[in-house]
Order: structure tokens, then C-alpha cells, then sequence
């Protein structure tokens, strides 16, 4: 009996009494053994812990915030490390708050998603700013990774456009391509010019052909151009089950869908499928983003539904809209309304208790 | 042979299995024999100190509840009767000094011939071995010794899936000649049971156990021969119910007139009416990796572990936890001093000194879902749920374990946690087996449920009265 299993069982004691003290009081003895011995049942637990399942994204991410070093410089490095500083800080100051203990968990991936969905060019002020916003107003105000409502990532990108729509809509960076390409930059040229969405709602003619697209030789935020690094990066997580392939499914199938109706009808707000598929964040998006366990339903036919909405929601966004930005305010929408989804799924999967007697349908 | 699966579960991927053999272990000085062993209430001690006893002699029985009898172990004289510390309570025990001598006394009126036997002279047999006891619900005989009674059991179901982390493997205990024995067994069964359909279920990848089995049972018209995957928790008595059954409701799986038993039990049945052997000896396999070398030893009942552990588990680290039985439903013994009774089939060896495991160790990151390695459950903290969906994808019974451990933990106690299927839950525990976030989503489960009949719920049809729920919403606030 050595003295961290003794504290562990004290801990355990701790964490039920709170929910269970009348029960736990007679039959606490059961579950915790007074003295020693941890007798934890059971016995036996899976590898896999929430910080193994968040690393998992990180590996994932990795590959996609390589190729923004390569088509965009070191300043995306400088970026990620500013994200990680000032959200990790806010997370440690909520943390000394609360008396809770530090969890680096969900701020792994948070940090590393935001500055990803950024425009290259944007001040490391703004990034600063936008990675506090996103963890203290996406997570901690709802009590932390697990709690929260919105994707916090997608929360501090909305409140950076809205803040600061000058820098989002103009400064966009062209990639740099060939040879070395960003390793041996720091960062911008200032060649700037306009994406691809960005172009096709002003009319203009596109010059990116699909292979550009597809292989993030157009401008874009950071992280969503690399597009064919993205798709193998999410089927490597739904691979290792850490992401559902019914979200990605859905929504990229709704897209296709709705733009193909919206192109037959209104051919000059509505691209093409493909040009939908392969522009914006949709990809990203589809798979990093909508995919967050936490804040889309946990029910199957929940997250069709959520795919199905999302993607009707996005090409909406991006033909009828004002602004471009489909893909986030789509998913932040869908998020507020994923408590709603998963409570109609389940009122109709299990009956009420009636006359009949079965109280439950198994699958 | 029929194949049939279920939904849900999980497939382990444990090294340190045994190996195919199973090797006698020594004689222990000393036995101490617990007077409640396997399904029943505790007997009476029928001995006093300073008694001599003889191997496969009974030392305690109570022919009035439902029990079974206790047998010495061991040839020697009784040294005291004590109390014995288990986590459920504590049991009495008799500890028993030996003499070298290894052999033991039949019980009378076994025969090789055993057609030849009545009913009532097997059933007999049957009870005063103490195979009666083992398995969860016991083998139903005259004697009160199951739940069930033995001429209404309409369904027979005999397991040997090894659907467990780590199982007593079958080609160790079905060696040689005891291939022959385990179908004696079954005949024996299908006697008492008369009206019984009899199904066996075997492990899939058995191959060649399976060819052997189905070879030797080919004129046996009564048999069902079942090739189900070893996916945990196949073998859990009402999965295996459902599944072989057909998709049945809890109340019907649950009901009497369906028994469970494992490959074990059959041979300790052949054992006790053809050669009149108690159950004194279990064989138990070693796994993980304490121990010196993975390995099946057949010890007499009553060998406290410590004196197991002396001879097999690796000395060079000391720090060992071991886990008897499944270590899904198990927690770690805390007391080495404690015997291996009758119902022990394997004793995991796992280190404490795996405290958090590392995130950034990238071989077993990558790999899949399926076929992660485990580690015990020494995790020092609950973090929140994620919805990552794990456990509704691997639950057997079909329902949202984290939904339910939502409202139960958070004492929610109502109509709602029936209607999610509260009760649906057969105690497998793979849903905090699996969880990420380290939740015990079983025994906030479990809560739940005893949560429930504290107030009032009776019947899964019924739910709670609805002022009982308005009454208890009330005291909440307050």
C-alpha cells in the first residue's frame, strides 16, 4: 500500500459523496474499501485516455500547419505559439480561479485549430486576442473541455470577424510555392489577393484551376488550403475512431446536394458542387470542426440531421449572405442547436413507459 | 453449426496469455477452505478444531437453504475456524494443517456406468461434490442449489467463448481425453434436464476443438452446436441468453428456466458421478505480466494466493496487483492471504507502477479502436464527459450508457432513467473499460438503479408512481 493509491481513494470518496452522500453512506464500504487496497472495478482499463484521444488530433493537424509553414513562412509558427500562450494562460488563471486542476486536453487542439482558420496576414495582436476570446467565451464560461456549448475555435474566429472585418475580408496572401517555398521565409511579400469564394461573389472571373485548389496553391486561410492533406488527415482520425464519418458524410453530401439544386435555379449566387467542395473551409471545416464530439449530437441519426442542416446552411451562407463565411457561422448556428436535435432523436427512440409495458426498443 | 452474434462489444487484444498446458502445482501446507463458495449461502462447519480430515471429505453443509457442501481439500487436521475479510463481508473459513499425503476419498456411490444410476442417485452425486455451486446461477438439482428448478429449465446453455481479457483457455482444458469427459458431462445434464433444448457455444477460433467437438457429439440429436466470436461480453449469461434465444426482452432472459454454465462446470459434473470426485482441485490460469511464465496450474481449493504468487509471480518487481477472475467486473484483491476458492478460474498479474499513461507514446496512439492495449485502473481523476460515443457503440444491451450516467450521477432520479433502459444494463462494465475520461459510467449506472428501487420502483413496466416522483423533485429544492 503505497501513499498515491491511499490519496486516490480519498479523492474517489470525495467525487461521489458530493453526488451520493446518503447512499454513499451506507454503502460506501462496498465501493472503497476503508484502508487499503485501490479495488477499483474495473480492474482492468482501456488505454486510451482524453489526452490520447485530443493527441490524436494534434498528429492529425500536424501534416495540414506543416504545409501553411511551407506555403505561408514562419509567421504561422510565431501565430500557433502566440495562440498557445495566451489561450494556455487563460486556461491556467481559470483554472487558479476555480481550484481546479490545469487540463491541457481540449486546449491541445482548440489553440492549434484557431490559428489555422486565420488569414495568413493577420497581426499577432488579433491572433492574441481571438485565442483568449475562444477559450474564455467558447469554454470556460460553460465550465471547461466537456461543457462547452459552441466549438471554441469556431467562437474566436466569429468574434475576430465581426471585430475586425477590415482585416479578414482584404488581406489575403497568395502562397508561396516551388523550391522551399515558406521554410526559408518568415512571412508575407504583401502580394495580396482576393480567395477564390471572395472572387466568384464579385463576379470575377476564377483563374485557380482544380488542381490549385486541391493542392493549396490558392489563397485562403492558412490551414484550409492544403486540401488533399486535409482529407487524408480526416479519414486517418475516422480510421482510429476518434471522429464519427457521419458528420463529414452528411454535411459534404448536403453541400453537393444543395448546390447543385441552388446552381439549376439561381446559377449566379450558387457555384458549382465541386467548386463548393474545393473553396472556403468547407473541407476543414467538415472534417475538424463539425466532427468535435462535444458540441455536435451523440446520437446516429442526430448527426445526419446536424450534417444534413449544415451543409443547406453553409451554401445558403455563401450565395445569400453578405459575407463569405459560410462554413463558421453555419457550424456555430448547428452547434446552438445540437441539445435540440439530440432530445427529438431520443424522445422518438425510446418510448414513453406506456400500458405495454416495454420500456425500451433495443436496435 | 449455427452462428449468430450480437451488438456491440469488444474484442481484446491482451498478450500474456497462458500457454495450452495446464501443469500440477505442489501440495500447499495449508489450505483454508471459505464455507461459502460459488452460488449460495454459507454452511455450517460440521468439524472442530483439532479434527483429522481427509481429502474430498465435507466439512460443512446445510441441507435446508440454498447452498451447497464444502469438502476439506486437503489430507490433515483442522487448525482453527476463522473469519475471513472479503470485500462483500466477511465469511467464515476453516484452515486446515496438511500431511504430504495427496490422496483424497471419493464420494460414495459414483459409477463409471452412470446410465446405470437413478436421477435422484446423480443429483445427489451432483450436490455433494459441490459442483452445484458454481457458475452464477448454480446447477439446478433437487437440492435447493439454483434459482432455477431443474425440471422446468426449458434452455441449457453450456459456454466456452473466452470472451474475457483473459480466459482459462479451452484447448487446456479440453485435452486429451477430456474432450470425451466434457460429453459425458453433457449427457449427464441432459438427464437431469430432461425437458432442457441443449445449446453449446464455443469460441470461434477454436478450430480444431470445434471439428473434435462437433465430431464426437454427431449422434447427440438434442445438441445445438453455436461457433460464436470471442467478443466480449458474449459470455455474460443474459447476452448469451439473447443471443442464442433470439432477441428476447430483459424479463425473459432473466426469468428461471434458462441456465448458464461454462466448460468448467460440465467436467467438474463428469468428475463428480463418474469418479465421484469433489470439487476439490480448480484449475487456474496465470496471466499478465507478473507472473514468471504464463502458464494453467490445477491447485487444490483453499491455497491462499500468497502462497501462489510465492512460487509463480516474477519476484524482480514487486509491485504486483492481482486481479482475480474477470477483470472487467473485479477489482484488485487486496489481501494475498486470501484462498482460491472453487468459483477462481485466473489470476491477472498487472503493475501499479503505470500511473498516467503517456499521450505522446505514437505506436499505440495509432493504432485502431479495436485492439488497444489496457492498463489497470489506477487513473487518479474524472474529467467530463466528452460524447466521444464510445460506449453507446460498445454496449451489449443496446442503450446510452453516458446518457444515463448523466442523470444518475447527478441524482436525477426519474421516470426518464427507465425510459433510457436503466434496466436494459447486464453489469458488463465495458462502458468504464472504455470510457477516455476515466467516468465509472457502470457503477453510476448500478447507483441509478438502487437509486430507483429506494424509491419505489418495483416493476421495469410500472416506472415510478407519479407522485413519488413529484414528492422527490420536491425534497430536491428544499
Amino acid at each position: 500500500m503505497n501513499k498515491p493509491e491511499q490519496n486516490l481513494n480519498i479523492k474517489m470518496q470525495k467525487e461521489t459523496q458530493v453526488a451520493y452522500k446518503p447512499l454513499l453512506k451506507s454503502i460506501g464500504s462496498f465501493f472503497v474499501s476503508p484502508g487499503d487496497g485501490t479495488r477499483l472495478v474495473p480492474g482492468l482499463v482501456d488505454n486510451l485516455s482524453t489526452k490520447r484521444y485530443m493527441f490524436l488530433v494534434v498528429l492529425a493537424l500536424l501534416p495540414i500547419a506543416l504545409a501553411a509553414v511551407y506555403f505561408y513562412g514562419w509567421r504561422i509558427v510565431a501565430m500557433i505559439l502566440v495562440s498557445y500562450f495566451f489561450g494556455g494562460m487563460t486556461e491556467i488563471l481559470f483554472a487558479v480561479f476555480r481550484k481546479k486542476r490545469f487540463q491541457a486536453d481540449g486546449l491541445l487542439v482548440t489553440c492549434l485549430i484557431f490559428p489555422l482558420i486565420l488569414p495568413p496576414t493577420l497581426p499577432l495582436w488579433i491572433v492574441a486576442i481571438g485565442s483568449v476570446f475562444a477559450v474564455f467565451f467558447g469554454k470556460e464560461v460553460f465550465g471547461g473541455t466537456g461543457r462547452n456549448i459552441f466549438n471554441p475555435a469556431v467562437v474566436g474566429r466569429v468574434f475576430i470577424t465581426v471585430s475586425f472585418p477590415s482585416y479578414m475580408t482584404s488581406v489575403w496572401q497568395h502562397p508561396m510555392p516551388g523550391g522551399f517555398g515558406g521554410f526559408f521565409n518568415y512571412g508575407a511579400d504583401l502580394i495580396t489577393s482576393a480567395t477564390p469564394l471572395i472572387s466568384y461573389r464579385a463576379g470575377e472571373i476564377i483563374t485557380y484551376t482544380y488542381y490549385d485548389l486541391i493542392f493549396g496553391l490558392a489563397p485562403g486561410s492558412m490551414g484550409e488550403t492544403f486540401r488533399i492533406g486535409i482529407i487524408l488527415s480526416g479519414l486517418f482520425l475516422i480510421v482510429t475512431g476518434v471522429s464519427n464519418w457521419r458528420v463529414p458524410l452528411a454535411y459534404l453530401g448536403s453541400v453537393v446536394l444543395f448546390s447543385s439544386i441552388g446552381h439549376y435555379y439561381f446559377p449566379n449566387q450558387v457555384a458549382l458542387p465541386m467548386f463548393q467542395l474545393l473553396t472556403g473551409g468547407l473541407l476543414f471545416g467538415a472534417f475538424f470542426m463539425a466532427t468535435d464530439p462535444i458540441t455536435s449530437p451523440f446520437t446516429g441519426p442526430g448527426k445526419w440531421v446536424f450534417g444534413l442542416l449544415l451543409g443547406m446552411l453553409t451554401v445558403l451562407f455563401r450565395s445569400f449572405s453578405g459575407s463569405v463565411e459560410g462554413v463558421v457561422f453555419s457550424i456555430l448556428l448547428m452547434n446552438a442547436f445540437t441539445p435540440l436535435i439530440d432530445t427529438i432523436v431520443l424522445k422518438i427512440r425510446f418510448r414513453p413507459l406506456g400500458r405495454e409495458g416495454l420500456s425500451h426498443n433495443v436496435p | 453449426m449455427i452462428k449468430k452474434t450480437f451488438h456491440g462489444g469488444y474484442y481484446f487484444n491482451c498478450e500474456d496469455k497462458p500457454r495450452e498446458k495446464v501443469i500440477e502445482s505442489v501440495l500447499p501446507p495449508m489450505v483454508v477452505i471459505p464455507l461459502k463458495q460459488g452460488f449460495g449461502r454459507e454452511v455450517k462447519p460440521l468439524v472442530t478444531v483439532g479434527d483429522k480430515v481427509k481429502a474430498g471429505q465435507i466439512i460443512g453443509r446445510d441441507d435446508h437453504g440454498v447452498s451447497s457442501p464444502v469438502h476439506a481439500s486437503i489430507n490433515g487436521n483442522v487448525e482453527r475456524i476463522t473469519k475471513l475479510k472479503y470485500s462483500t463481508g466477511p465469511i467464515n473459513a476453516v484452515i486446515i494443517t496438511a500431511d504430504s499425503n495427496p490422496d483424497w476419498q471419493p464420494l460414495a456411490g459414483n459409477n463409471r456406468n452412470w446410465q446405470l444410476l437413478s436421477l435422484e442417485k446423480i443429483e445427489t452425486l451432483l450436490y455433494s461434490s459441490g459442483a452445484t455451486s458454481l457458475d452464477s446461477k448454480g446447477i439446478p438439482t433437487r437440492f435447493k442449489t439454483s434459482s432455477n428448478v431443474g425440471r422446468d429449465v426449458s434452455d441449457l446453455i453450456i459456454q466456452g467463448i473466452e470472451d474475457r481479457p483473459y480466459n482459462l483457455s479451452l484447448p487446456a482444458l479440453l485435452a486429451g481425453e477430456r474432450c470425451t469427459h466434457f460429453i459425458e458431462g453433457i449427457k449427464i445434464l441432459q438427464k437431469i434436464m430432461p425437458r432442457a433444448n441443449i445449446h453449446l457455444a464455443i469460441n470461434r477460433n477454436r478450430r480444431e476443438i470445434k471439428r473434435e467437438l462437433i465430431q464426437k457429439t454427431e449422434d447427440l440429436k438434442w445438441l445445438t452446436f453455436y461457433s460464436l466470436p470471442p467478443r466480449y461480453p458474449q459470455g455474460n449469461d443474459r447476452v448469451l441468453a439473447a443471443t442464442i434465444l433470439g432477441k428476447r426482452d430483459r424479463k425473459t432472459v432473466d426469468a428461471e428456466g434458462i441456465a448458464v454454465l461454462s466448460v468448467g462446470t460440465v467436467l467438474n459434473v463428469h468428475d463428480a458421478v463418474v469418479e465421484g470426485k469433489p470439487v476439490i482441485e480448480t484449475i487456474i490460469a496465470l496471466c499478465g505480466p507478473g507472473w514468471k511464465e504464463n502458464i494453467n496450474i490445477r491447485v487444490r481449493v483453499g491455497t491462499p494466493i500468497e502462497t501462489i504468487t510465492g512460487i509463480y509471480l516474477d519476484q524482480t518487481n514487486s509491485n504486483w496487483m492481482i486481479i482475480p477472475n474477470n477483470p472487467l467486473t473485479s477489482g484488485a484483491l487486496a489481501d494475498f492471504s486470501l484462498p482460491v476458492d472453487r468459483t477462481i478460474t485466473s489470476l491477472t498479474a498487472v503493475s501499479k507502477n503505470i500511473k498516467v499513461q503517456r499521450p505522446w507514446s505514437l505506436l499505440s496512439a495509432i493504432s485502431p479502436l479495436k485492439g488497444r492495449g489496457c492498463s489497470p485502473n489506477i487513473y487518479d481523476e474524472v474529467k467530463p464527459c466528452i460524447f466521444c460515443g464510445y460506449c453507446e457503440e460498445i454496449c451489449p444491451a443496446g442503450i446510452i450508457p453516458h446518457l444515463i450516467d448523466k442523470y444518475a450521477r447527478r441524482n436525477i432520479i426519474s421516470n426518464e432513467l427507465i425510459r433510457y433502459g436503466i434496466f436494459e444494463c447486464v453489469e458488463c462494465n465495458l462502458c468504464s473499460y472504455i470510457c477516455p475520461s476515466k467516468i465509472p459510467v457502470a457503477r453510476h449506472i448500478k447507483l441509478g438503479q438502487q437509486r430507483l428501487i429506494e424509491y419505489g420502483f418495483t416493476e421495469p413496466e410500472a416506472g415510478l408512481k407519479e407522485d413519488t416522483v413529484e414528492k422527490y423533485c420536491l425534497g430536491q429544492e428544499g
